[in-house]
């Protein structure tokens, strides 16, 4: 709490009162200093207004840009609407949300928006900790290879799902192919990654891990950073085993930070459109229609946007749902902040 | 350090991993840059080859005279430079008053810039094009920029609450008894310790711009859109040329994989420091 401390010589300081506990000696009346004049209309702000006058343009971003757009979202859920611009917009009540629910893509749409997540996350984890361990047991020497090991996460993640169609597309994709080569495969056509219902949703989830997966080894890299020396040698001491340690020191400690890096990264993945269209655009039958692409389409190409509003909204709420759920069992902010 | 490095024989192991896991890591990237410079029909040859047979630039040179290709880089480049500017001269101020003055305000804030992150993309970006062709910004950059700031907005405001976080207040109060206003003090004496701070949120204000793709779907569609979206129509607009889609994608992508190089500390610091210091 900081009070206005460029008083007049007649001491308005008083005015300001601040809702803290009183700040003791404001210092020296101000020195003559500049822009003397200029302050003394603004000196009547208060703090609290002070601080709202500074976040009100965001917040006014905010709220015109993300806000009023998903409450027109929501609304649209009640209607029924002519896709055609300008056409007729009939209220619908919750029709919208029963033929959503009883409808059998948007179930499997749910279904595979949370295998493609768990796929993600938990691939993600294993080989994130996986590399945080190995940079943290080879010490400072690593440091070229973590940036390295970066520079994923700066590309377009329609770039990395074009790219990893093309590596495993059939017919000419190099990741057969070597296998091939390697002996692992008997024929370069053996495995159809994107092509093959049953593994495409697996197959479209590769780019994403790709993609990511440093993010995790940096956060938790970071955390590894910030375990106190005497924790692991008391372990050590005792005569703990390397995985030991791991799952009875290391990642209990790690706990705070290893859930907020599979929230992001959870809530990420569910997320997901760019990078599974452009693999598979939601095939081959439908097998990587996700959520997001489901509403996508029954927004463009089915034409029906208050059904895809009412899509939207349910998912909207089970993200926020899941979230915060996620957020007070595993973060428990506060309780070990660091 | 910490006891966890490991000493003796066993590193060996450990750099043989290492190596391992960063080949793997590697080779995507190797081998797009490898397939741009193979001549256009070696780059769908069956079987694939690693190696280039014979080395060229003629993807590169025939994708980018393809036309709307140097346009698109163009409005990628405005867009994320609008879009960065925008979400700082957002995000600073707001980012300062919640750190400085702790008001129920500043809380509620926080949450709703969190929550926000959780939001699907679509269920905001369809009322967009709406909303954008009431303001008359549709096919804009400016348009597309304000839509690419919802996304970098709820992040640049918890990086910079992150930094000036680390920011002490007495730093703002003796600015105040030398004479300084509030504002002065957030101007001239405290944005100044932080530059560092607004670099990284700018950086990750640009990625989130350069790299977005729906709203870019959405809201463009001669005039303004940018390379994401052309790089998707490589193959249904020109048959399939993945020759041509390599090269675009490594000019696209070169430019911020070395930007990260360069800057990796700054990068690093923003990335963990929202997650590690909770």
């Amino acid at each position: 709490m900081a009070s206005i401390t460029q008083q007049s010589p007649l001491g308005a300081v008083e005015k300001t009162a601040p809702a803290g506990p009183a700040r003791p000696a404001e210092g020296p009346p101000a020195a003559p200093g500049r822009g003397r004049g200029r302050n003394r209309t603004r000196r009547h702000l208060s703090d609290k207004g002070f601080a709202l006058a500074l976040m009100a343009p965001a917040g006014l971003f905010l709220a015109a840009f993300v806000l009023w757009p998903l409450i027109r979202f929501i609304a649209d859920s009640f209607y029924e609407i002519s896709p055609i611009a300008g056409g007729p917009r009939t209220f619908v009540g919750f029709a919208n949300y029963a033929t959503a629910f009883a409808s059998e893509a948007f179930q499997n749409a749910s279904v595979r928006t949370v295998v493609y997540t768990l796929i993600v996350v938990t691939l993600e984890f294993t080989l994130g900790l996986a590399v945080a361990l190995l940079f943290t047991a080879l010490g400072r020497r690593s440091s070229v290879f973590r940036t390295i090991f970066m520079y994923p996460l700066m590309i377009a993640p329609i770039v990395a799902g074009l790219l990893w169609r093309f590596l495993l597309i059939d017919n000419f994709g190099i990741v057969n192919e070597l296998l091939y080569r390697w002996g692992i495969l008997s024929s370069p056509d053996q495995i159809h990654w994107l092509s093959d219902p049953d593994i495409a949703l697996f197959s479209v989830a590769l780019p994403d891990v790709w993609l990511t997966t440093s993010f995790i080894t940096l956060v938790l890299f970071a955390g590894l950073q910030n375990i106190p020396g005497d924790v692991i040698e008391a372990a050590r001491i005792d005569g703990a085993s390397y995985p030991r340690l791991l799952f009875s020191v290391i990642i209990p400690l790690l706990r705070p930070v290893i859930a907020v890096a599979l929230i992001v990264r959870g809530i990420d993945a569910a997320r997901a459109f760019d990078i599974i269209l452009i693999q598979t655009d939601g095939g081959p039958q439908g097998s990587t229609t996700t959520l997001s692409l489901l509403i996508y389409r029954t927004m463009t190409r089915f034409g029906e946007p208050g059904l895809a509003s009412a899509m939207g909204t349910v998912y909207l709420i089970a993200m926020l749902a899941v979230a915060i759920t996620a957020i007070a069992l595993i973060w428990r902010p506060g309780s070990q902040a660091r | 350090m910490n006891g966890l490095e490991t000493r003796g024989k066993t590193r060996i192991v450990l750099w043989a991993l290492l190596a391992a896991a960063l080949i793997l890591y590697g080779f995507p990237f190797v081998y797009l840059l490898l397939t741009s410079f193979k001549p256009p029909l070696e780059a769908i040859s069956v079987p694939p080859t690693v190696l280039p047979t014979q080395w060229t630039l003629e993807n590169y040179v025939s994708a980018l005279s393809r036309e709307g290709v140097p346009a698109a880089l163009v409005n990628s480049v405005i867009t994320a430079i609008i879009s960065t500017a925008l979400s700082l001269m957002l995000a600073v101020p707001a980012a300062y008053a919640i750190t400085r003055f702790r008001t129920p305000s500043g809380r509620v804030f926080i949450v709703a810039a969190l929550v926000t992150r959780m939001v699907p993309t679509i269920a905001v970006g369809v009322p967009l094009v709406e909303i954008m062709r009431n303001l008359g910004l549709t096919d804009t950059s400016f348009g597309l920029a304000i839509a690419h700031t919802t996304i970098s907005l709820p992040l640049s405001i918890w990086l910079m609450a992150s930094f000036f976080e680390a920011v002490p207040d007495e730093l703002d109060e003796a600015a105040k008894v030398d004479g300084c206003s509030r504002l002065q003090a957030l101007w001239r004496v405290v944005i100044p310790v932080v530059t560092g701070g607004v670099a990284v949120t700018a950086i990750f204000a640009f990625l989130a711009s350069w790299n977005e793709f729906l709203f870019a779907l959405l809201l463009t569609s001669i005039r303004a859109q940018t390379t994401p979206i052309v790089i998707a129509n490589f193959q249904s607009q020109f048959g399939l040329d993945w020759g041509g889609m390599t090269a675009l994608a490594a000019v696209y992508s070169i430019p911020v994989i070395l930007l990260t190089l360069l800057l990796q500390r700054h990068i690093v610091a923003g990335l963990t420091l929202g997650a590690v210091k909770g």
